[in-house]
């Protein structure tokens, strides 16, 4: 494949998706210039294997596994550059007994329809980034991105199983933030 | 505990569902990606075809060039000459290509900044307010605009958020675009057609020579009463 047809393969069918991309970066990190980064960091790597992109299959799936690649490069470097901390070492997900031992404060959510409605996107947002990277990237592709278990699975590397356990604490957590956003 | 048993103990609860449904929201949530795009075009520039491989092209091939550029300059002409029916179908594809960010949209905070906004790429665009001089209609928050063209035909889009749901105006000439033979409700003297896809439901009425179209995942009462609420 030539360079013009690399580039028009890419601006034909990945790039209708960037935004999702940007969208997931800037719920990943914290700062708008670190989302901007991964995002182009994503789109540029999708690029360079825009030939190993089968045309027939799902762009958004096929650039969502490079941005948790991407993501994961750059937590590795970043752990590296502090000190060779290796990602099996890093708090990418916190043990059950640790993250959370109820399921979100749940007997105040009576009519958790109107309560959530309640919450600005901002609310949710933040409830999200408080979440660890795991659950948190399970989060973002089963209900923000509204992919179904066995997608979101082949993503992250990981049992369906896994996705629908950490799915389930994950929507807890995010009660117990909001919670305690509405004590404040 | 059997991996079986294991499943079964995330089966979604009505709390889940609830979390599920409200973090789904999020996906209408407009980002801008003008810095982004700037970034990835100074990287990769869109081919442009060589002047010289035009002009050294044979005159036979551009003879016949013409003769289909003429053609279906023709078909254009003879197809967008009067008002066409935007199908429902075609509609909730807008809406669906919007929310999920398919389209490039403007990110906006205001009817104003969206009535800007659609001015600068259409000076004719018909324009969106408030009622009573406010800039925003009640219970509505303004997200993002942006052009669409169907069958040939400009139309104004504004994404808003109400009730938490997003919820797509799209306005046009009523020389472009016309009603369709739908169920009609009348309030207040206008009469609204109403369209149901799938789980959308839109509303359609014509106001000052502008044909207008609300879609979401509204009933459609709720629906009319934005569009009561709106001025065109």
């Amino acid at each position: 494949m030539d360079q013009q047809e690399a580039t028009k393969r890419f601006y034909d069918l990945i790039w209708p998706h960037r935004s999702v991309v940007l969208r997931i970066a800037q719920m990943m990190t914290r700062r708008l210039h670190e989302a901007e980064d991964l995002a182009q960091d994503t789109l540029m790597k999708a690029f360079k294997a825009i030939e190993q992109f089968d045309p027939q299959s799902d762009a958004k799936k096929w650039l969502l596994s490079i941005l948790r690649n991407a993501r994961i490069d750059r937590i590795r470097a970043s752990a590296s550059s502090a000190g060779n901390v290796s990602l099996d070492q890093l708090p990418m997900e916190i043990e059950d007994s640790q993250e959370t031992s109820h399921s979100g404060g749940d007997e105040n959510w009576n009519d958790p329809r109107r309560m959530l409605e309640q919450f600005s996107d901002r609310d949710m947002i933040a409830a999200l980034q408080d979440l660890s990277e795991e659950i948190r990237w399970t989060l973002l592709l089963v209900d923000v991105e509204g992919l179904d278990h066995h997608e979101a699975a082949a993503i992250l590397n990981v049992p369906v199983g896994t996705i629908k356990s950490r799915a389930h604490r994950g929507r807890a957590m995010v009660r117990q933030s909001l919670l305690a956003v509405s004590r404040r | 505990m059997t991996t079986n048993q294991e499943h079964d103990d995330f089966e979604e609860s009505a709390l889940d569902k609830a979390t599920s449904r409200r973090l789904s929201k999020l996906r209408t949530v407009p980002v801008d990606t003008s810095h982004l795009d700037r970034l990835i075009r100074t990287q990769i520039p869109r081919a442009e075809q060589s002047p010289m491989r035009i002009w050294i092209r044979p005159l036979r091939a551009l003879a016949a060039s013409v003769a289909i550029v003429a053609l279906i300059g023709a078909l254009l002409l003879s197809w967008s000459a009067g008002p066409v029916m935007a199908s429902a179908v075609q509609m909730a594809q807008v809406h669906k290509d919007l929310i999920a960010g398919r389209l490039p949209v403007e990110k906006v905070d205001s009817i104003e900044q969206a009535n800007q906004s659609l001015a600068a790429q259409w000076p004719d665009s018909p324009q969106l307010s408030g009622v009573s001089g406010n800039q925003q209609p009640p219970a509505a928050h303004v997200m993002a605009c942006c052009m669409k063209s169907v069958k040939n035909k400009k139309m104004a889009c504004v994404l808003l958020q109400s009730n938490n749901l997003p919820v797509t105006v799209t306005m046009a000439n009523s020389s472009d675009v016309k009603l369709p033979s739908a169920p009609v409700i009348v309030r207040d003297g206008f009469s609204y057609r109403v369209e149901t896809v799938g789980k959308l439901n839109m509303v359609m009425t014509e106001r000052n020579d502008r044909w207008i179209c609300l879609i979401a995942e509204l009933p459609s009462d709720q629906l009319v009463n934005l569009a009561k609420s709106l001025q065109f």
